[in-house]
């Protein structure tokens, strides 16, 4: 540009074309199209592959770092040639690279707390998620409290509540008057 | 198309920057050595807002990742009430509508007037498409009484064509699942809206021939928040659709 200088108009506009392709490439790089068509395709693949993986198959605990693997590639692709960052000023690299990593900072060390909420103090092996999950496991195993009673004293408190259920629920009162009996002895 | 021809120049002074006995383009401000570098400056000031724009988004995504923690069989079972189908296809529209992005850069530098308008309008119609579709998905959440926070009352009969057992789906931890849904999804959409805006003003801005490969800074700024709000949707709907 600091070339124009020309007096007559069509001079100056060729010579400004001219200059812009000799210069041009410091900030101004024209991305062919072959290449953002490229990019293109392969964002659209990377989208049908993490639904084909999402849908069709059963990764586990494998299954949301394998879907935050293929977004962070697409975001990858969209950032560096999309956005120009691969072409850019360096400075410009930097400034999104703090971002990523304040990201990255302000998750896991949140986790940090969250995930493990209470572990310092706890001195148990079991971190306080397993100790819930093995309680959960346990209540799922434990009998109905009604299928305990043993001694007559047990449905002490169920003379009542019995007389109104009777007569909805009629096997019921069957199947404790014939166990009762046994469990006297 | 445009190339600014020195017709009208201010009388030149010796210690003027822009060199000796001519003008400069009618979009380089004063304060700038060269176009090259008002260009670079406008690139660096975007990015430093994007950076902002990526911790407001983090915030959010951090809120999902501890409530997923603590509670992955509830998020599981609501984030299977989102319409996947749906979902992948936005992506597919953000995804064309980055790609007509850059393409409008791309002939804005090939000096292509024509195309760079088809371009703009193409993406301005994109990002609609985007948001009848966001429209079409939360009202057929909300018909079944699937809101944000306090206001989840979802109907029951509803769940079970998802699910066999709703108890996940009626706990209080599903309501927080709609929360970040809406509330991310919403103002991912605010975004979309705001880019519709920064689309049409420069579709009117091509039309006035304002842009040319000498300068088209203001493309390549809404292209770099556009694609933005494509990368924020690329972690979003495997997230909140898929998982």
């Amino acid at each position: 540009m600091q070339i124009r200088r020309g007096a007559d108009a069509p001079f100056s506009l060729r010579h400004t074309s001219m200059s812009h392709h000799e210069e041009g490439h410091h900030g101004h790089h024209i991305i062919p199209f072959k290449t953002l068509a490229a990019v293109f395709g392969a964002l659209v693949f990377l989208t049908l592959l993490t639904v084909f993986l999402a849908k069709f198959f059963h990764f586990g605990a494998l299954e949301v770092p394998i879907a935050i693997a293929i977004a962070s590639v697409k975001a990858g692709l969209v950032v560096s040639i999309f956005m120009g960052l691969k072409y850019d000023n360096k400075v410009n690299t930097l400034a999104f690279s703090i971002g990523s990593l304040f990201v990255i900072v302000f998750l896991s060390i949140t986790l940090l707390d969250t995930a493990f909420r209470g572990d310092a103090t706890n001195v148990d092996p079991l971190t306080i998620m397993e100790t819930e999950m093995q309680a959960e496991r346990l209540e799922g195993r434990e009998p109905d409290p009604a299928d305990l009673r043993i001694a007559p004293g047990d449905y002490a408190g169920d003379a009542e509540a019995d007389a109104t259920t009777d007569a909805e629920v009629a096997p019921e009162p069957e199947t404790v008057s014939g166990e009762a009996p046994a469990s006297d002895e | 198309m445009a190339a600014p021809t020195s017709t009208v120049t201010m009388p030149q002074k010796t210690e003027d920057v822009h060199g000796a006995q001519h003008g400069h383009p009618p979009h380089l401000q004063h304060h700038f050595v060269s176009s090259e570098q008002q260009f670079d400056a406008a690139k660096m000031g975007m990015w430093l807002f994007l950076l902002t724009e990526i911790l407001l988004f983090s915030g959010m995504f951090v809120a999902y990742t501890v409530y997923r923690v603590w509670h992955p069989e509830v998020f599981a079972d609501a984030a299977n009430l989102l319409n996947w189908q749906w979902g992948a296809f936005n992506t597919l529209v953000l995804l064309s509508s980055s790609f007509t992005v850059v393409l409008a850069i791309h002939f804005a530098q090939k000096n292509d007037k024509k195309k760079l308008v088809a371009m703009l309008v193409s993406t301005f119609l994109l990002a609609c498409v985007f948001l009848v579709v966001k429209y079409i998905e939360y009202t057929a959440k909300f018909e079944h009484g699937i809101f944000a926070g306090r206001a989840y009352n979802p109907d029951v009969e509803y769940l079970l064509h998802y699910v066999d057992d709703p108890t996940n789906l009626l706990s209080p931890f599903a309501a927080q699942f709609f929360s970040i849904y809406f509330v991310m999804t919403g103002i991912h959409g605010v975004h979309v809206l705001i880019g519709m805006g920064l689309f049409a003003w420069m579709t009117k801005r091509a039309l006035n021939d304002e842009f040319s490969s000498e300068y088209y800074t203001p493309v390549e700024i809404a292209g770099l928040y556009w694609h933005l709000v494509d990368i924020i949707w690329i972690f979003l709907f495997p997230l909140l659709y898929l998982m």
